[in-house]
């Protein structure tokens, strides 16, 4: 799931860690106010640790002969809420970055957006809090974890493609990339959300009060705030997308490069000199028409994106009422 | 060696390494953050096709580690493990990317083979670079230059919190790793089942302790943030410039050679 420093270019790489960075330093203050008084801070700290820890015990994935590990996202959610969360795996992705070389400095924002944002302040909230109201059976936190994992991993892995392609580094076509990615994170999804419920499961019997909803979930989230935050998330994503694609529009080794080379192969004289480089990209920059659909199909994905997973989620939700009132 | 017991020798390694008075060493973490970003901006920034060039900056890596005092070989070594990743997606450009560029006597050489190259060498150059930094410079300086900058303090706490506890849960999931270990008959991975019970173990412990952790810095007079100022003289000196300024130019002549000296 880490993006790698090879993969992508620096344009790519100050889009993403600009808006990581702004993400961040919201949530860092969402977090300071929202916890002044409690002991979170250490606990964020140690939660990090652990989190590190516990990616060094496999479990074996029922059914196949393969193991696995976990990534902790949503287990870091549940225990600290989405901000702090969020902010603990930052943390965590930026130690992994400078000790074991697992992504790099400039990909840590491609990172952060990956990994920490789908998980903590879209899957989680949308799905798990609005499903589980603890105590909750043991069948319904399995099931409610693993979709909150393949949602969030889902999300990511199409982040990941659209930096990438992005980029322009790699050859894979668009749709084949994401044909690889997918299935993949799927599966890691599914196994995700299996060993995350078995760890909520063990933690709601024998220390039930460690569960961050149980705690202050009540007086903190209210509902109302819900449908601003989609309303945000939808802004945001829009931006990103249009963003994204205006890079890769922009950017003289990006996607035209790879897909023009991939119809034709002849357009490959880029590359040669800083004054050819200029060129091409004021050249590109100012073709805002070509680009226009580069940009429109940005926008669209993200929104079916959003759609999608609002859909599930809304899906879900009215069932869940229609039962109640039966 | 389990894979915990490897990520402590790093983490032990890590610490050793930015003690020592090396030259590399004895500089601000400021201008070696600066030249790091400034490094990865020129590598990265480098088109794909443009493999030789791109071979030029591994003098980068090679002129710091020996101001750091550590063998290249040493650092090229650590680097090799970003290759499984970048080697799962380089593989693609020559399959897709089919085009001759010239030839070595029949076999000819196509631009797939020369952009899969050139991602490797991205993927092993940003792994070097990033590991001197953090060889020659340690977590605790890296954060608190972080904060110099801006980084809002709750996160500069924590990741200290977190590079600290870093160690001692790992030695405690050793611990209990080796426990299970001696009862398991060589079986390397845990059912779903034991393993939630496992970690499950292991987080409420964690939890436990953060919790007389946060009493004794309250004790201690902690507000909320670490105070980071406590090295005397976190001031830039005469010789953090000429750092900074040499690796400017060393890098600007490593980015543009060809078109200098064409």
């Amino acid at each position: 799931m880490h993006v790698a420093d090879a993969l992508i270019s620096p344009a790519v790489a100050i889009t993403a860690g600009l808006v990581s960075g702004a993400i961040f330093v919201y949530a860092s203050k969402k977090t300071k106010k929202e916890t002044a008084s409690e002991n979170i801070v250490p606990l964020m700290g140690v939660m990090g640790a652990f989190i590190f820890a516990a990616q060094m015990i496999n479990f074996s994935i029922p059914g196949t002969g393969s193991s696995g590990h976990i990534v902790g996202g949503v287990l870091l959610c549940t225990l600290l809420g989405p901000w702090a969360a969020f902010v603990t795996l930052s943390s965590v992705l930026v130690l992994q970055c400078l000790l074991f070389a697992d992504g790099g400095l400039m990909a840590l924002g491609c990172n952060i957006f990956n990994m920490g944002f789908w998980t903590c302040l879209i899957a989680y909230p949308l799905i798990y809090k609005k499903l589980i109201h603890y105590p909750s059976s043991a069948g319904r936190i399995l099931w409610v974890s693993i979709l909150t994992c393949v949602v969030g991993l889902l999300l990511g892995a199409v982040s990941v493609t659209i930096e990438t392609e992005a980029s322009g580094i790699t050859a894979l076509p668009i749709g084949k990339f994401l044909l690889f990615l997918i299935p993949i994170h799927l599966l890691i999804g599914i196994g995700e959300g299996i060993a995350t419920a078995a760890v909520i499961g063990v933690i709601q019997k024998l220390r039930p009060e460690l569960l961050f909803q149980k705690n202050v979930g009540d007086i903190e989230y209210k509902k109302p705030k819900i449908k601003k935050a989609i309303l945000a998330f939808v802004i945001a994503a829009l931006v990103i997308g249009a963003s994204f694609s205006w890079v890769a529009s922009s950017n003289p080794d990006g996607l035209e490069w790879s897909i023009s080379k991939l119809l034709n192969g002849n357009e490959l004289e880029n590359g040669t000199s800083i004054m050819h480089d200029l060129s091409q990209n004021v050249v590109n920059t100012t073709a805002i028409i070509p680009d226009y659909n580069l940009t429109l199909s940005g926008i669209i994905g993200v929104v079916l994106m959003v759609l999608i997973a609002w859909g599930v989620t809304g899906l879900i939700q009215f069932k869940k009422t229609v039962a109640k009132k039966d | 060696m389990s894979k915990i017991e490897k990520a402590l020798t790093l983490l032990y390694s890590i610490e050793a390494g930015s003690k020592t008075d090396a030259i590399y060493q004895s500089l601000h973490a400021g201008p070696k953050l600066i030249v790091t970003f400034l490094f990865l901006f020129a590598m990265l920034s480098m088109p794909v096709l443009n493999l030789v060039n791109l071979i030029l900056f591994f003098l980068y890596p090679i002129v710091l580690s020996s101001l750091a005092e550590t063998t290249y070989a040493n650092v090229f070594k650590r680097s090799l493990i970003v290759l499984p990743f970048v080697l799962f997606i380089a593989v693609f450009n020559p399959i897709f990317d089919r085009e001759v560029v010239f030839q070595i006597g029949n076999l000819g050489v196509t631009d797939g083979w020369i952009s899969f190259f050139s991602i490797i060498f991205r993927g092993l150059l940003s792994v070097q670079a990033l590991m001197i930094l953090v060889y020659g410079t340690g977590v605790n300086n890296i954060s608190k230059s972080l904060h110099n900058v801006g980084v809002p303090a709750i996160f500069i706490t924590q990741l200290l919190l977190l590079y600290r506890y870093l160690f001692v849960l790992l030695q405690e999931t050793l611990s209990m790793k080796r426990a299970c270990d001696s009862r398991n008959y060589g079986r390397e991975s845990f059912p779903v089942k034991f393993w939630g019970t496992f970690i499950a173990q292991l987080l409420i412990r964690t939890i436990d302790r953060s919790d007389r952790i946060h009493k004794a810095m309250l004790s201690r007079g902690f507000d909320g943030s670490i105070p980071t100022s406590a090295r005397k003289s976190w001031k830039w000196e005469r010789r953090d410039y000429v750092f900074l300024v040499s690796q400017c130019v060393f890098l600007l002549g490593l980015r543009y050679f060809f078109i200098l000296f064409r």
